[in-house]
């Protein structure tokens, strides 16, 4: 009995002296991730040029194919997504203006046989090319129709391109 | 003598701490930055379900435990470049019911006393990728760490 209570002393002073450093440290180990595209770049490579066009005779232009026609080249990340936008501003002279009609396709080579650009106002989403390099191109015609009066002079513009990751 | 040997062996049964019994941390879905563009910096939100990293924690009821992150500076990608991170005062949060959208905001970079209601919890931590205008295209990576004392 009095064995008992010696060791049930002892017993009991291991259990508050435990109790005031109980302590248990876990860790663990996360990941961080990103990958970072490359920058998409516009290139505006060849002007869109009607040359001379005559008043009164009708829409005047060239073809998609043409080396009068326009042309964007745009790199990029390969096979990534990507929206087009274009601003067209007024072909005009001081006040005067020529009426303009454009049309346009882009394509993964660097052939104006690609597919067509059915609207200027809105977005146009596409995809850059895969393998090595991003790439995509894009070609511009259009035609002009002066009118009967139209002020002789030479008249100028700008297609704004704007490329960006969807 | 039978009777010395029994309450020796209750004395120490009862004498095993709380903070002693079955504790973890466990990491369960990394920070994804995702896609990131040259100069376009990205906010990960720690509410974000997708993106947001998540560890889940297991202590006792009613206990603390002391939060303490590792947080990197910066990522490391191709050729050794580096894309800088920043983690602000209100990135990361601690959530006793494990639900993302029921946490407490608390700042990572400085050690964080949670108290558990249940046995689980949950930690989720958001960021900031500030990647620079010339910023090396490909995959990046970091890693951080979630240190847990429980008492």
């Amino acid at each position: 009995m009095h064995t008992a209570t010696k060791v049930a002393v002892l017993a009991l002073a291991l259990v508050a002296a435990g109790a005031t450093t109980a302590q248990a440290q876990n860790n663990a180990t996360m990941n961080v991730t990103a990958n970072v595209f490359r920058p998409i770049t516009v290139a505006a490579d060849r002007n869109l040029v009607f040359g001379n066009v005559f008043p009164g005779q009708g829409a005047q232009g060239m073809a998609l194919g043409s080396p009068a026609a326009g042309h964007f080249s745009i790199t990029g990340e390969p096979s990534a997504s990507v929206s087009m936008a274009f601003v067209v501003s007024p072909l005009s002279q001081g006040a005067n203006t020529l009426p303009l009609t454009l049309n346009a396709t882009y394509n993964t080579v660097d052939n104006a046989a690609g597919t067509s650009i059915v609207t200027f106002v809105a977005p146009t989403a596409t995809t850059l090319s895969g393998g090595a390099s991003g790439q995509l191109f894009v070609y511009v015609a259009g035609t002009v129709t002066p009118a009967a009066n139209q002020v002789a002079g030479n008249y100028s513009g700008t297609i704004q391109l704007t490329v960006i990751y969807q | 003598m039978r009777v010395s040997l029994t309450i020796l062996s209750l004395a120490f049964g009862a004498a095993l701490p709380l903070a002693a019994q079955q504790t973890s941390v466990v990491g369960v879905r990394p920070l994804a930055f995702g896609a990131l563009f040259p100069g376009v910096p990205r906010a990960v939100l720690r509410t974000d379900p997708a993106n947001s990293a998540q560890f889940d924690l297991k202590g006792h009821p009613g206990g603390s435990a002391s939060l303490t992150f590792l947080l990197p500076a910066v990522m490391t990608g191709p050729a050794g470049a580096t894309l800088p991170l920043v983690f602000g005062g209100n990135d990361a949060g601690f959530s006793g019911s494990q639900s993302i959208t029921s946490q407490v905001g608390f700042d990572p970079r400085t050690p964080y006393l949670a108290t558990f209601t249940g046995n689980r919890a949950s930690v989720f931590l958001g960021g900031t990728a500030n990647p620079s205008v010339g910023q090396r295209a490909g995959a990046y990576t970091g890693t951080v760490t979630l240190t847990v004392v429980f008492f």
